[in-house]
């Protein structure tokens, strides 16, 4: 909301400048957002009357004027202004006068004729643009000679107020103003004396009131014989503008106006454009309405309209129609001030894609007290402006439905237990009057009753009263006190990987971690997780974020294709997050680590030794985490073949039979899809599988020595040698500790479709020396145990 | 003899520094010092000698021998250290040149942000908590007393997948997890990715909020003033930061406050906001059946990137999520 700082000043007027004034508001709880001068500085300019306008001898698009500006004589201003007429106001800057970006106006010769001055147009003083094209034209009545920043009241400043939700009573100046004053402990007063105003004659235009818990207070009145040619008055156009809101014409004006300055939105219609009475009720199935905007908008049942005999006429507590709305001819206007509860316009400018200053405030609730007050100050404004007929008021009120003031019981003492301070109960009791609650009770009773004012509907419990008795006190009043709690020693779980530790390990072999949307687009989830049913946002940002990812890689791969494109070529990428995965009505949200890299296996380096990172560098990495919560004896690298993976270069890992992630070349045909350079090796690995951590057990470690025999087996090429450690891993025996595979050979000595493995087998008893005749028992059951179930024969030449 | 031996010393010297490998210094050892070498050959001639001159004899002799084994020694170790000096000269490198496989990288600003929260706190005894992102309405909204009519919905610019389920918009869901789940008193904080439908220079639809919450028998609002003074005194590490407690609105708090910090070290000593608090409001301890009479609860929900913004001066929030290696590497 915003508000003129000279307005709101009017109301109460704390010893403060501006600065110290905004601060107090933001401490008050009504955020000051900003505070914007209304016009920079500038001086010596008056208001002058062009007493004559001739033609400049030596230049068509001059002018040489005389201007009187209350001065013995008039002064001779050379002027260029296209809509300079003689008998017009306007702003004039003396000889002297400095204007905005310290413009200094001198006595000159334009084109040899001497000019004492400047006529001076809205942008040249830093104001809005006037749309006149030229000079700023001055209302007929300004005062000759007056200062134009003290007659256009320019030293103002407009605060820009962020109210929170809760304190629609402060959408006014007011209400602005009234807060402030409990804060600041100033005097809060009304600038004008209000007179009730008595209507003359019965008001001819019925109405009823169809949905009374929706609308419990519904008041009109006629207003007509009203000099139509009046028009809105300077101050208050400046009021409006200050106030964000654009003036339109009087009538409208004023209700704008009285909504700034009370709170209450009201509406006018064209009297004449009503037929039969005015009814407020929810709109029927197909119903259509063109607002003030020119919107048309067809009605749900369940929107709140006012209606005529001929069907709706305006969006209850949103926005009038077209159709009925005052114009220039109107002739006689009927003023509705009524009060709409907030769960009868919640939602329903949003849902037509409206937001108007009348349900920002219904939304959030407005004083049920004012709609009287608020005619009247209609009525009051419109009398002296432009005099005319006010009819009787006409009431529909259904008092069982306007909520009434809350009384709360409170318990001083409680107060300051939760706060954490010793307010006495009569600092209490003065706050709480300084904020126009009524409170029944004193010093010596444990129980107050504290009854809020109308506008203070955002008052329920107990706690409401406490927070406005620590704001007022001041928050930052607040004593220094450290929580106190007992010592309770914390629960340390060592069975449980922490992702830190994971996160330094990638860091340590060079990854970068990076961090991308959760949301991605349409495509992305296909090309990636095909068989995945996408979970889709409703209400998307973009085309480009609407789909859960299913998995880290489109993020990482999209993160990978932006460094490309900004000429990073060794690349190594990490992302631990969340992916979403529907299975059926149930979703799976699961933390997972991934990563994306190419480019170089190392850093570039100057000794010509450098080469392309490959599948072994990627498995390397991938089994580095596995290793470090001890897992990776007991998982199972398993080739796959996959559409977003190379079918030669891909893994799924395996522990037991639960899939813990994959690992692989992407296949070229979608690094080819995603505009990728290069290789790109990827993986993903569940975060769980890599968190549980057993917690070690300690073997007794061998004193006798250790036997290795080195064994050279031939098979396929196709064949993966798990199968041999796989056949190995059958032989029964607790002393073979390790398999190490050393060699894996193709070419020479082999047939074109075999590749001979070399293994190192590490063989150590804990209870004495192996002696020869079971080792090479051993060996002999690993090379048949081999042959058997691996089909791997023993190559001729080994040893 | 004196003579003589004097002579063959001479010779020796001579001879030594001739050499040119341990191959010709060892001839030489044998020529002079060997089986047949001329000094022992001297000492066989001892026998020939007076009684009475042997001794002597033999000690000059035994000098003799002494000095050229000496020599031979120095000379030894003078062509050890040449050779080694040029095996060394040789093995010279250039020191300039970077080191192999030198291949650091980096933890995310926003990781790193995180976990100096984390740490903070989980060293003052709070558990670390965390929660579902796809959130249903209870926990994001209506248990947080913000029933689907209040306006303080439009606040939060909820992404929806149906009227019942839609992206967390804060971490605050987590407290309520939290306290269906564990009983009172307690400590925890949960840190998060969060989501809003807005896009723009100064907000990305995703982001990372931390939570925190204390449910204690008699917790005070003063306290969680102290303790958020303190948090942001102890993250920025800096013991003069100004902060200010500012009267705001959050449904699930009451009362609620929002807090702005003023340094010197950045923003130029402008009031700039930081997080949001309060203590837990007594419908939401209803909510989850803790007993607002027995126990008070006080909550915080801070932004990470906000915070990683202010301490690393990082001006485009964007940033954080384009991952530029650029970026990434300052960190």
């Amino acid at each position: 909301m915003k508000v003129s700082e000279r307005w709101l000043r009017e109301w109460t007027n704390p010893d403060l400048d501006t600065q110290a004034l905004a601060e107090l508001l933001s401490l008050t709880g009504l955020e000051v957002d900003g505070v914007e001068p209304v016009a920079p500085a500038f001086d010596q300019v008056v208001v002058g009357v062009v007493t004559s306008v001739d033609k400049h001898p030596d230049a068509d698009k001059l002018n040489v004027t005389q201007v009187d500006v209350g001065e013995d004589a008039p002064l001779q201003i050379v002027c260029g202004a296209p809509n300079v007429v003689a008998g017009m106001k306007a702003c004039c800057a003396k000889v002297g006068a400095t204007l905005p970006g310290d413009f200094k106006i001198k006595k000159a010769k334009l084109r040899g004729v001497p000019s004492h001055g400047m006529l001076c147009g809205a942008t040249e003083l830093g104001l809005p643009d006037d749309g006149s094209g030229g000079l700023m034209v001055l209302p007929e009545d300004a005062p000759v000679g007056e200062d134009v920043r003290r007659y256009l009241a320019l030293d103002d400043q407009v605060i820009d107020i962020d109210l929170t939700p809760n304190r629609a009573d402060c959408l006014s100046v007011a209400g602005l103003s009234r807060d402030l004053a409990a804060m600041a402990n100033t005097a809060w007063k009304q600038p004008f004396e209000m007179v009730q105003l008595e209507g003359q004659g019965a008001c001819p235009q019925a109405v009823t009131v169809s949905e009374p818990s929706a609308c419990p207070k519904y008041l009109g009145c006629l207003y007509q014989d009203f000099d139509a040619e009046a028009q809105t008055p300077l101050w208050m156009k400046q009021r409006l503008e200050r106030g964000g809101v654009s003036p339109k014409a009087l009538i409208v004006d004023v209700t704008n106006y009285v909504m700034l300055e009370l709170g209450q939105p009201l509406h006018a219609f064209d009297a004449d454009r009503l037929q039969g009475t005015v009814d407020v009720r929810l709109a029927v199935a197909d119903e259509t309405l063109v607002t003030l905007e020119d919107k048309d908008i067809t009605l749900s049942p369940n929107t709140l309209v006012i209606a005529d005999d001929q069907g709706p006429l305006a969006l209850a507590g949103i926005m009038g129609g077209r159709d009925s709305a005052v114009h220039d001819g109107t002739q006689r206007v009927f003023f509705e001030s009524a009060h709409f509860t907030p769960q009868a316009i919640i939602g329903q400018a949003r849902r037509y894609g409206l937001h108007t200053d009348a349900s920002h405030r219904f939304e959030r609730g407005v004083d049920p007290a004012l709609p009287e007050v608020a005619l009247n100050r209609v009525k009051q404004l419109l009398q002296s402006i432009a005099g005319g007929r006010f009819s009787e008021q006409v009431a529909c009120v259904d008092s069982a439905q306007l909520s009434a003031p809350v009384t709360i019981a409170m318990r001083p003492a409680l107060i300051n237990q939760r706060l954490g301070t010793q307010i006495s109960p009569m600092t209490m009791h003065a706050i709480l009057e300084r904020l126009q609650f009524a409170v029944s009770g004193g010093e010596a009773d444990d129980v107050w009753q504290v009854t809020s004012p109308s506008w203070r509907f955002d008052m329920q419990i107990e706690a409401d009263l406490m927070e406005e008795i620590g704001r007022i006190h001041g928050y930052n009043q607040l004593p220094e006190t450290p929580v106190t709690a007992p010592m309770r020693l914390p629960h340390v779980p060592e069975t449980e990987q922490e992702m830190s530790l994971l996160r330094r390990a990638l860091v340590q072999r060079g990854y970068y971690e990076v961090i991308t949307y959760s949301f991605i687009s349409e495509e992305q989830h296909r090309q990636i997780t095909p068989d995945v049913t996408p979970l889709m946002l409703q209400n998307p940002i973009s085309d480009d974020m609407k789909a859960m990812r299913a998995s880290l890689l489109p993020g990482l791969l999209s993160t990978l294709g932006y460094n490309q494109a900004r000429q990073q070529s060794r690349i190594r990428l990490f992302e631990s997050g969340r992916v979403f995965i529907p299975h059926g009505d149930q979703l799976q949200q699961i933390d997972r680590l991934g990563g994306a890299l190419t480019g170089l296996a190392q850093p570039r380096g100057w000794e010509g030794q450098d080469r392309p990172l490959d599948f072994y560098d990627l498995k390397g990495d991938v089994e580095t985490l596995l290793s470090m919560n001890g897992m990776l004896d007991q998982v199972r690298f398993v080739a796959t073949d996959t559409e977003t993976l190379h079918p030669g270069q891909s893994a799924e890992i395996y522990r037991g039979d639960q899939c813990i992630g994959y690992l692989g070349q992407l296949h070229p045909k979608l690094t080819n899809e995603l505009d990728l350079n290069g290789r790109i090796f990827v993986f993903e690995l569940e975060l769980d599988a890599l968190r549980e951590k057993p917690l070690p057990q300690a073997e007794t470690i061998s004193r006798y020595p250790a036997v290795q025999r080195d064994l050279a087996f031939v098979m396929p090429v196709q064949q993966p040698v798990q199968s041999i450690k796989e056949a190995i891993a059958l032989v029964p025996t607790d002393w073979l500790r390790q398999v190490e595979v050393f060699d894996v050979y193709q070419g020479e000595g082999l047939a074109a479709d075999e590749k001979s493995v070399a293994l190192s087998l590490h063989m150590q008893r804990v209870d004495r020396t192996l002696e020869d005749a079971e080792v090479e028992t051993l060996v002999q059951s690993v090379i048949q145990k081999v042959a058997e179930t691996a089909g791997a024969r023993l190559r001729d030449d080994a040893h | 003899m004196q003579d003589s031996l004097n002579q063959l010393v001479e010779e020796a010297k001579g001879a030594i520094e001739a050499v040119e490998d341990l191959a010709e210094l060892d001839q030489i050892r044998v020529r002079f010092l060997g089986k047949k070498g001329a000094l022992t050959a001297m000492m066989k001639t001892l026998g020939q000698l007076p009684p009475e001159e042997k001794p002597k004899a033999g000690q000059k002799i035994n000098e003799a021998k002494q000095q050229v084994q000496a020599l031979l020694g120095e000379r030894k170790q003078r062509m050890q250290d040449q050779k080694l000096a040029r095996q060394l000269a040789s093995e010279s490198l250039d020191v300039t040149l970077p080191g192999r496989d030198c291949d650091l990288g980096h933890v995310h600003p926003v990781t790193q942000t995180l976990q100096r929260i984390e740490a903070i706190f989980a060293k003052a005894g709070f558990d670390i908590e965390t929660g579902p992102e796809v959130e249903d309405d209870w926990h994001n909204f209506e248990a947080l007393n913000i029933p689907e009519t209040h306006p303080a919905r439009a606040m939060h610019d909820t992404f929806y997948f149906d009227a019942q389920t839609l992206l967390r918009t804060h971490t605050s869901g987590v407290q309520i997890r939290t306290m269906e789940n564990r009983k009172p008193p307690m400590r925890v904080i949960a840190p998060g990715r969060v989501y809003r439908c807005d896009s723009d220079q100064t907000h990305t639809p995703m982001f990372h909020q931390v939570e925190g919450l204390i449910i204690e028998s008699d917790a005070t609002f003063a306290q969680l003033r102290t303790l958020i003074i303190e948090f942001l005194r102890q993250f920025f590490e800096d013991e003069s930061l100004k902060v200010r407690f500012r009267p705001s609105y959050f449904p699930f708090t009451e009362p609620s406050a929002e807090v702005d910090i003023s340094t010197q070290l950045f923003g130029d000593g402008r009031w700039i906001e930081v997080l949001g608090c309060g203590m837990v409001h007594p419908n939401v301890l209803k909510n989850v059946e803790i007993d607002a009479q027995d126990y008070t609860g006080l909550a915080f929900g801070l932004g990470v990137e906000r915070l990683a913004m202010l301490r690393y001066g990082v001006r485009d929030l964007r940033q954080f999520f384009e991952n530029d290696l650029r970026f990434l590497k300052q960190f």
